[in-house]
């Protein structure tokens, strides 16, 4: 037993030891950014992934460590904590929930470590900077095309579904509030379900749907709050044989995603929710060297739909 | 016997203390792989780190003490999950919200009668002043009812003052315990009294808790946040606070009970009970021994532990919600079995579950601190597991005899195959009241069997 424990963990010891290797090789990096994600599930966050590795190639002096936190708040604040620990440069985060990501968020200032948040707010202002796109300004230009697309402002008239993202989010309640400023004001418009939170995720859409779909004889318009969700909500729209009749917006825009639904003839429109991770490594960048940065940064949104759909694919090398 | 005393005593050692032993190498593994602060500070051994870590561990390591005693009772316990989660919507709900709301709804009228009950059957047990049975009460349950009812409604009334304005900490930590405590007893009725599965009951639990802390959430709100100072008394930092800027206020709660708990399963006789149930439950019951009152106990024990570790989920979060605990069933039972307690019951100890606990967290921290990829650590953590538990129960032999016999060398063929069973492991573990004392006779007969083993 003695020599069998021996050998197991000495063998153990070997491999573990060889981890550390990979920091040798990284020995040439001046900047260490520490960025916590929330999860690697969802396309719109691989895509936040790849901008960002893409962004960390360009500069050869950043070494990006990156985070996945399993989409579990616990998970998250360890992964910050063990930057805060490691001692990393520019921390950033995307947070999983405002509430959550607080304590840590505040950790992390009060060890002096500049930390950008990304994409979500957390329920501080003590960070040092934010970037994201404006998710009621989003919001709005989706109300305002889907009035348009449901017969004109003054005149507009239909039964609408919205599907909601992780409640306890502030880009759902700002992409809903954004939405419903427009919409409210139209009197011909009806909202026709109950708020349910179906995560940012496609099957959860789908269930969803089904269920509307059966209960209602007319729906028009299906907005949900990002595109896997509207493309879920097509998806049972066209199992149940009426997708022709309904229109569905969704937000993101991924390239080779909502574009391409909506270049298919399935998404009517979606609007653009960049991703904010370049961005966060370029201002990380200008913070490490001593620069001061705005506090707030938000990115542009944009409307994709069947008429500029092309181009943006186009654009971005899909054909 | 063969071999010299002083090796056999040391072998015998070695095999007590293998728990131990996982966790000591686990943490050498960190120190040498750790990174190094710019100051030169080992990484891994600074007091950050580890209070951090401790810190990371104490919801699951709470929640997995209370999975140990129910798993010692031969059950389990797949509930607390979703326990944990409306304990922390409860708690939420309560500091941030005046009046009467459903969460009042639902935990004030649970936490009287709770009062009342506990106060009621302990003026029982001092009217009797002997015996520790949990027999009929006679003559003596008028004054107890009596005085319980008594304090349920002085429970009720200090409850009720909390209720116009928001409740402070000391009214969550007392009321939201109990919650959970109401839940865990319900399942232990239902399993007992309806002689049911563990695994069935405490399923359809999981699913109606969760179900029910959506409900008492709300739809407007399914996260409540939780700001000290602003919708919350400030007060509640204190169960987020670090001592000392080392020591964290759930780990000294884990500590606590953990304590508690081993000396509540060592020195008391319903630890004693515990184990008898677990180790033959048919044989305690013959024996006179109260097993479903000791099985409705466990369960709510484990209730209300989870629950705790739901307030102090909303303490480190600032958050209540119903999602809170998905998935934390199998974590706490990950621990436990890493832990040495056997899923059959009868055999275990809180020791091996803070073990198993803090091995687990160690490892997250570990991997997380070298910067491995999250998919990789799942992996890594699963194959870890498995080594862990294969390690413990002893097993790894009959593996590698195993693989041998199928990649077969003439030699592993002729092989003595070992008898099922593993030799006793003697990690902590307590001999039930009922059980015959594995003793001399056994390991008579024990012998033989490791010699050919040519391990300890």
């Amino acid at each position: 037993m003695k020599r069998r424990t021996f050998l197991m963990t000495g063998s153990a010891g070997i491999l573990l030891a060889a981890m550390p290797l990979h920091r040798v090789l990284a020995q040439g990096k001046k900047y260490r950014f520490g960025f916590s994600q929330v999860t690697t599930v969802e396309p719109w966050r691989v895509q936040f992934n790849k901008d960002m590795k893409r962004e960390a190639d360009l500069h050869p002096e950043v070494e990006l460590l990156i985070a996945d936190g399993q989409d579990k708040t616990e998970k998250q604040v360890a992964d910050v904590e063990n930057f805060i620990r490691q001692g990393v440069d520019v921390l950033l985060i995307s947070p999983k929930e405002s509430a959550g990501l607080t304590g840590v968020t505040l950790k992390a200032i009060e060890a002096g470590i500049p930390t950008i948040i990304l994409d979500r707010n957390v329920n501080t202002d003590k960070y040092t900077q934010f970037i994201g796109g404006d998710n009621v300004v989003i919001g709005r230009a989706v109300g305002e095309y889907a009035v348009k697309a449901l017969g004109g402002p003054g005149q507009a008239k239909g039964n609408v579904v919205e599907i909601w993202g992780g409640f306890g989010t502030q880009a759902s309640h700002d992409r809903s509030d954004g939405f419903h400023a427009m919409i409210d004001k139209e009197k011909g418009i009806k909202v026709i379900n109950e708020k349910v939170d179906c995560d940012w995720k496609q099957n959860k859409a789908y269930d969803l749907m089904t269920t509307l779909l059966k209960a209602n004889e007319q729906i028009d318009l299906v907005y949900g709050h990002n595109d896997p969700m509207a493309y879920g909500a097509y998806l049972a729209a066209k199992d149940a044989g009426r997708e022709k009749d309904i229109k569905f917006l969704g937000v993101d825009a991924i390239p080779n995603e909502g574009v391409q639904w909506v270049n298919k003839g399935q998404l009517t429109a979606t609007f653009l929710y960049a991703t904010p991770g370049a961005e966060g490594i370029r201002q990380g960048l200008k913070i490490v060297k001593g620069e001061k940065v705005e506090k707030t940064i938000t990115l542009p949104t944009m409307t994709i739909d069947k008429t500029n759909a092309p181009q943006v694919l186009k654009d971005n090398g899909l054909g | 016997m063969v071999s010299s005393r002083p090796a056999d005593a040391l072998s015998a050692f070695l095999l007590r203390t293998k728990l131990y032993w996982s966790l000591l190498v686990l943490l050498a593994v960190g120190v040498l792989t750790s990174p190094v602060s710019s100051k030169g500070i080992n990484i891994f051994l600074s007091t950050g780190n580890l209070s951090d870590v401790l810190r990371q561990v104490s919801n699951n390591g709470i929640v997995a003490v209370g999975m140990t005693l129910v798993i010692l009772t031969g059950g389990i316990d797949l509930s607390v999950g979703s326990i944990m989660a409306l304990g922390s919507v409860l708690c939420a709900m309560l500091l941030t919200e005046d009046g009467w709301t459903s969460a009042t709804f639902l935990s004030l009228p649970i936490f009287a009668i709770l009062c009342g009950l506990f106060v009621a059957w302990g003026t029982q047990r001092v009217l009797r002043l002997r015996h520790g049975s949990f027999h009929n009460i006679g003559g003596r349950a008028v004054p107890a009812a009596l005085v319980g009812a008594a304090v349920a409604a002085g429970a009720f009334w200090w409850a009720t003052t909390q209720v116009p304005g928001k409740f402070g900490v000391v009214g969550v930590l007392l009321v939201v315990p109990a919650a959970g405590l109401a839940f865990g007893w319900l399942n232990g009725l239902i399993i007992t009294k309806g002689r049911l599965q563990p695994f069935i009951v405490t399923l359809a639990m999981m699913v109606g808790v969760l179900g029910i802390a959506r409900v008492v959430a709300g739809q407007d709100a399914a996260v409540h946040p939780v700001y000290t100072g602003t919708n919350a008394t400030e007060d509640f930092d204190v169960l987020r606070a670090l001592l000392y800027r080392i020591v964290p206020v759930p780990g000294l709660f884990f500590l606590a009970i953990v304590a508690l708990s081993a000396l509540l399963l060592r020195t008391t006789l319903f630890g004693r009970y515990v184990f008898a149930i677990g180790g033959n439950e048919q044989a305690a019951r013959l024996s006179g021994v109260a097993v479903d009152r000791v099985k409705i106990a466990v369960y709510a024990i484990s209730g209300s532990l989870a629950s705790l570790a739901g307030v102090l989920y909303t303490a480190q979060y600032r958050q209540g919600k119903p999602d809170a605990g998905v998935g934390m069933e199998l974590d706490a039972i990950a621990a436990v079995v890493i832990g040495g307690t056997s899923l059959m019951g009868g055999k275990g100890s809180i020791a091996g579950t803070f073990v198993g606990v803090l091995i687990f967290g160690f490892l997250s921290n570990i991997l997380q601190l070298n910067n491995i990829d999250s998919n990789t650590q799942l992996v890594l953590k699963g194959v870890i597991i498995l080594a862990a538990v294969l390690l413990q129960e002893g097993s790894l032999n009959d593996v590698r005899s195993g693989f041998r016999r199928i990649f077969g060398s003439r030699a592993a063929r002729h092989e003595n195959v070992p008898a099922a069973g593993t030799p006793p492991t003697g990690i902590a573990g307590s001999t039930s009241a009922i059980e015959a004392r594995p003793g001399d006779s056994s390991e008579r007969k024990e012998v033989p069997l490791q010699a050919t083993q040519g391990s300890v």
